[in-house]
């Protein structure tokens, strides 16, 4: 009761929203009275914008903090790519899916090469600013059902689901492509840059789990560090896996028969 | 972009699936080819050196591997074969699954290149599959060979194998050969399956806008008891006997393939 009145004589007296200290204070209730000061100041210390900048006279609106929450949670803060914890649930949901669709799914990894020769010379902005280049290259380069996720320091995955291995690797030349030589602006200095990538694909009748997935991704993308970087690695492809589709059509023709007939 | 300047005509023979009989039938046609005096090679970049090396009798002391080395100069790694063509044997240093390094693709083609003078035809004969070492071989190619069979298995990779390289190296030309055909109308056959395959391609490779890409059935080979009798007996058909109906085909795809223009691009 006392809270709600206070919130009142707040909101009648817009003057009192405005300052620092009147801020700090107005912002711990939202318009039904729930306390949210624990949330801004996560926001907050995350870098995220500000979501009092939203206020209005009702107060904050709570799904703004909501959406900032749930954002915060699935994205990573410097690229926005999805995080590593929202990565992996959606790559074990992802393969589930391809062993009940007979479709499959495809991991690419993406390591930036020599990283730590940018934080070390041009400093730790430097570095940032060129992670951000490379998730932006990745995030226009990829269909709307794909998901690219920042997974560690400099690695980055992205899953590419109900796609065939041909066109996972028609899709994985073309970011590799983009991305060799990745090319940053940093003051005057233009670094040239290369990414190794490692692709690999779940088999829908018999699918791994999502870390051994993953961890056959990073294989070779470390094959393709080891064998002089800035190269995109693949486990061979079998050549049978196309459509069903296309793998219907092909069936149709009976030319065996056509051959044997003597 | 490869050259065309006087130099030598670059094929890959692919196949997607193992056991069509590429390797035989690449041996066969690079003879007919000397036969008819072309200057033929044959790199073997398979695995199938055991085969090649049965068929023709050759025991290679150096390999591809050792030019890229240095141990080996190009000349004492090729060796003349009883064919009458050719052979460059890549050894099992060039397996699928080896890391073509930028290093190892430069050596490779500084290789080729300085060979084109010498031939007017150049065969890679690039295994099974669609891994690293046939895409990159097919890249050098100006022309792609794809070998099939009527069989299903042998028609959905020759096709994963078109889609392949259609999209990663815009590729829209493929030479077709239709390996196992009728023994009496193999281009039966092979017109059967060239047209079955250019159908599906069609649908779903070159339809909404893409670039058409088109196949042309260069030959039809039969099936023919001799083949394996031959190959168990070290030789080769084509020069073992001219009458076969094996042999006829062959010299018809020999002849095909010598009166193409040299001026296609890649």
């Amino acid at each position: 009761m006392k809270r709600k009145e206070r919130m009142a004589r707040k909101l009648s007296n817009p003057k009192q929203l405005k300052g620092p200290a009147a801020k700090e204070d107005s912002l711990s209730v939202d318009e039904k009275g729930l306390d949210l000061t624990a949330a801004l100041r996560i926001l907050r210390h995350a870098g995220r914008p500000d979501p009092t900048q939203l206020m209005n006279d009702c107060g904050i609106p709570l799904q703004a903090i909501i959406d900032a929450l749930c954002d915060l949670s699935v994205h990573d803060g410097l690229t926005g790519l999805v995080n590593a914890t929202f990565f992996h649930a959606a790559l074990s949901r992802e393969i589930g899916r391809s062993a009940r669709t007979g479709r499959t799914c495809c991991l690419m990894v993406i390591d930036a090469d020599h990283f730590k020769r940018v934080n070390d010379t041009y400093g730790h902005h430097a570095g940032d600013y060129v992670l951000q280049t490379l998730a932006q290259t990745l995030k226009q380069s990829l269909r709307s059902m794909d998901t690219a996720a920042r997974i560690g320091g400099e690695e980055f995955a992205v899953i590419l689901p109900e796609c065939t291995p041909e066109d996972a690797l028609i899709a994985g030349t073309r970011i590799h492509a983009l991305l060799n030589p990745l090319i940053v602006r940093i003051g005057d200095e233009t670094l040239r840059l290369t990414t190794s990538v490692g692709l690999v694909w779940a088999d829908p009748q018999d699918p791994a789990d999502s870390k051994t997935l993953v961890s056959q991704a990073d294989q070779e993308m470390y094959r393709a560090k080891r064998s002089g970087r800035g190269r995109l690695c693949h486990p061979p492809l079998k050549t049978t896996q196309i459509s069903p589709e296309e793998r219907a059509a092909l069936a149709s023709g009976n030319l065996e028969e056509n051959s044997n007939d003597q | 972009m490869i050259s065309e300047a006087r130099g030598a005509r670059r094929y890959a023979v692919v196949s997607g699936k193992g056991g069509v009989g590429k390797t035989v039938l690449t041996a066969n046609l690079a003879a007919a080819l000397a036969a008819s005096g072309k200057r033929t090679l044959v790199v073997d970049a398979d695995l199938g050196l055991a085969n090649l090396d049965i068929i023709l009798g050759v025991n290679p002391r150096h390999t591809l591997m050792d030019v890229v080395r240095g141990t080996a100069s190009a000349s004492e790694v090729i060796m003349p074969t009883s064919g009458g063509f050719d052979l460059l044997p890549a050894g099992s240093g060039l397996v699928e699954g080896t890391m073509l390094t930028p290093s190892l693709a430069g050596t490779l083609e500084a290789l080729l290149g300085s060979l084109d003078a010498n031939y007017d035809l150049i065969f890679f004969d690039a295994g099974a599959g669609i891994g690293e070492v046939v895409l990159y071989f097919a890249r050098l190619a100006h022309e792609i060979l794809l070998v099939v069979t009527p069989e299903p298995t042998s028609i959905m990779d020759a096709y994963a194998t078109i889609k392949i390289m259609a999209r990663l190296y815009q590729k829209t030309e493929f030479g077709l050969i239709v390996n196992l055909g009728n023994p009496t109308h193999p281009a039966q056959t092979g017109s059967a399956v060239a047209r079955h395959l250019q159908q599906v391609i069609s649908k779903f490779l070159s339809a909404g806008g893409q670039a058409t890409i088109r196949l042309n059935l260069i030959g039809s080979v039969p099936r023919d008891s001799a083949v394996p009798q031959a190959i168990s007996r070290q030789q080769l058909l084509v020069q073992t006997d001219s009458h076969s109906p094996f042999t006829r085909s062959i010299y018809q795809l020999a002849a095909a393939l010598a009166d193409k223009k040299l001026s296609v691009a890649p």
